[in-house]
Formats: C-alpha cells, sequence, structure tokens
C-alpha cells in the first residue's frame, strides 16, 4: 500500500500523512517506522527535527535517510509502516549534496517503491507542490522543478492513494478504500 | 476548442498525447495570430497549440497597455474558438506562488490568469493536470 501526499507550505500534509500511517499501521499491525530526509546542518534545522518528532510522540522507530532510501528502507521490515518525510528535501539533496543523477535519483525512487509494494510495507510520503508558481528565473531551478515533478509523476503514478492537502483538508486525486489496506498488503 | 491546464511538468502535453493521438502540434511564436498558426495546419482534426505563456511574456514585452494587452490575447483565443478544427490549448498555472517583487512578473502572472480563465471560459471541455493525474474541470 502506497500514498503520496502533496500540498503547500503548512497545509497540514505532514500531519495528514502521519494520521493516515498511523491508521494503516493499527490495520497491519508490525513497527512504526519515520524515514527522515532531513539533515541537521544547522541549529535551525535541527531545533525543527527535534519538534517534529516531539509532535510525532511516542512509538515510532527513526531512520535517517539524507540520500540512501534504499539503505532505509532495507532495515524496516516486511509488513511494517513507513512514513518518508519529505521528497521534496531529499531532491534537493540528491541534486546538490552528493546523490547521482536525475536518471538514477527517479531509478531509486522506482526501486524502493517496488520493494514496499513486494514486501508489504504501508509508505506514505510526503513532499511539496512547487510547480505552480512563476516559472523559476534560472535554468538551474527550473531544472530542479524539473527533477522534482518527474518524482511526483512517477509516484502519482505508482501509488494507491493520491491526497492534496489544502489547509488541512484532504483532496483525493486517486482515492481507494480505506479497508484495502488490510488485505492489499 | 479545449483547454489542459497545469504546473510546469505536471504532465499536460502527455495527456494530450495519449487523447488525440493524430493531432498535429504547433509552437506559438512571438507576436503570432491565431490565423497564421493555422494556416500551416490545414485539413488537420485537431491541433494542439502549445508555448502561449512564453507568446504572452513576449507580447507584454511589446505592449505596455493592458487593455490592448487584453484584446490581442483575446483575439487570439477567438480565432482558435472559431478554428475549422479543434484547437487543444496547453495553458500554464502559474499563480499559486508569492506575489512578485517585480512589476513585469506580476503582471506576467495576472495576465496569465486572465487569460486562461477566459480560455476556459471558451472550452468545451477543460482538464486540469497534477502529478500526472487529472481532473475534467469542464
Amino acid at each position: 500500500m502506497i500514498a503520496f501526499v502533496s500540498g503547500g507550505a503548512r497545509c497540514g500534509k505532514s500531519r495528514f500523512a502521519e494520521a493516515l500511517l498511523c491508521r494503516w499501521h493499527v490495520q497491519r499491525g508490525g513497527r512504526r517506522w519515520y524515514l527522515a530526509t532531513a539533515r541537521a546542518a544547522d541549529t535551525e534545522m535541527a531545533a525543527r527535527i527535534a519538534r517534529h518528532r516531539r509532535e510525532r510522540g511516542p512509538g515510532w522507530h527513526t531512520l535517517e535517510a539524507p540520500l540512501a532510501l534504499d539503505v532505509a528502507l532495507a532495515r524496516v521490515g516486511d509488513g511494517d509502516s513507513v512514513l518518508l518525510d519529505c521528497l521534496t528535501l531529499w531532491a534537493s539533496q540528491w541534486r546538490y549534496g552528493g546523490g547521482g543523477s536525475d536518471d538514477e535519483g527517479e531509478a531509486l525512487l522506482a526501486e524502493c517503491l517496488a520493494a514496499a509494494r513486494v514486501r508489504g510495507i504501508a509508505l506514505v510520503v510526503v513532499s511539496n507542490d512547487l510547480n505552480e508558481d512563476l516559472p523559476p528565473g534560472d535554468a538551474e531551478t527550473r531544472r530542479y522543478i524539473a527533477f522534482l515533478q518527474r518524482l511526483h509523476r512517477r509516484l502519482a503514478h505508482e501509488a494507491d492513494r493520491v491526497v492534496e492537502v489544502v489547509a488541512g483538508l484532504p483532496i483525493e486525486w486517486k482515492p481507494i478504500v480505506e479497508n484495502d489496506a488490510e488485505t492489499t498488503g | 476548442m479545449q483547454s489542459v491546464i497545469g504546473g510546469a511538468c505536471s504532465g499536460r502535453r502527455q495527456l494530450a498525447a495519449q487523447r488525440f493521438p493524430c493531432a498535429g502540434w504547433h509552437r506559438l511564436v512571438k507576436g503570432e495570430g491565431a490565423e497564421e498558426c493555422l494556416a500551416g495546419h490545414a485539413g488537420r482534426e485537431v491541433l494542439v497549440v502549445d508555448g502561449i505563456a512564453a507568446w504572452l511574456s513576449a507580447a507584454l514585452a511589446e505592449i505596455p497597455d493592458d487593455d490592448a494587452l487584453r484584446e490581442t490575447w483575446l483575439r487570439l483565443l477567438d480565432g482558435f474558438v472559431a478554428a475549422p478544427c479543434e484547437a487543444v490549448l496547453i495553458l500554464d498555472e502559474m499563480g499559486r506562488g508569492i506575489v512578485p517583487m517585480d512589476s513585469a512578473a506580476r503582471r506576467l502572472r495576472d495576465h496569465n490568469g486572465w487569460l486562461v480563465q477566459a480560455a476556459v471560459e471558451r472550452s468545451r471541455v477543460a482538464w486540469y493536470l497534477r502529478h500526472g493525474l487529472f481532473k475534467q474541470l469542464k
């Protein structure tokens, strides 16, 4: 079971995704994982990560995966539930923090989605919608948006459920029946 | 006429290609009118028209008066409405960021938004694309 949850800044997408993942976890059992893509590069970022961790509350196992999503996912048990937050940050680290080419980045994401599917992992991926603003003035930002959109299109295509969050409320782009979570793995 | 709206790299062209596999494709160039565009594709049943945001951006620089600019893009849209073929316009959603500091960027954002509204008003069918998924708005 794979869900893709996205929206603008401070729209409530992480809170919605956490609630969705928790519902799936209750239905399915196993362990509940938080796959963090953020790097604590400075004190503000460290404080932000600590706040997110407090807000999530107990019962989460945290894995840090600024680049190697596949390695992190390999540590998760079959049938567990995983919240990946957020893909936007991972995309920028992949491009500018030693990841690799855009093709390799998309291939790595596809590999993780396939592994989650085969191993019965419930995966919720959170990302930011950045492509409905004025076209960026510089070529590098345009290339970044193009890469992020490749990932978003791939995710939307592969996911069982795709949700846009606006002011904390979900708009369904690819709805599924919640009870399916118990049977489709 | 039909409109296909979405943000950058949202999958608009892929949708148009899937739905209209036999369509002709045309990228509007600076200063071009609907009649000139259509003249090169006589006999086509469907013509996908791309490059409208870039066309508008160029028109903005050429036409400082807002009313005259509005007349220019309305003339373009009305030309496609009256076309002997079905025109399918690829349109940009670019109004969901912060208000730009630069006045030229604000003007582009404003006119693009008005153009998209006018195009949808004149369209029989309108699609909105998001990350490769679509909803039919009209």
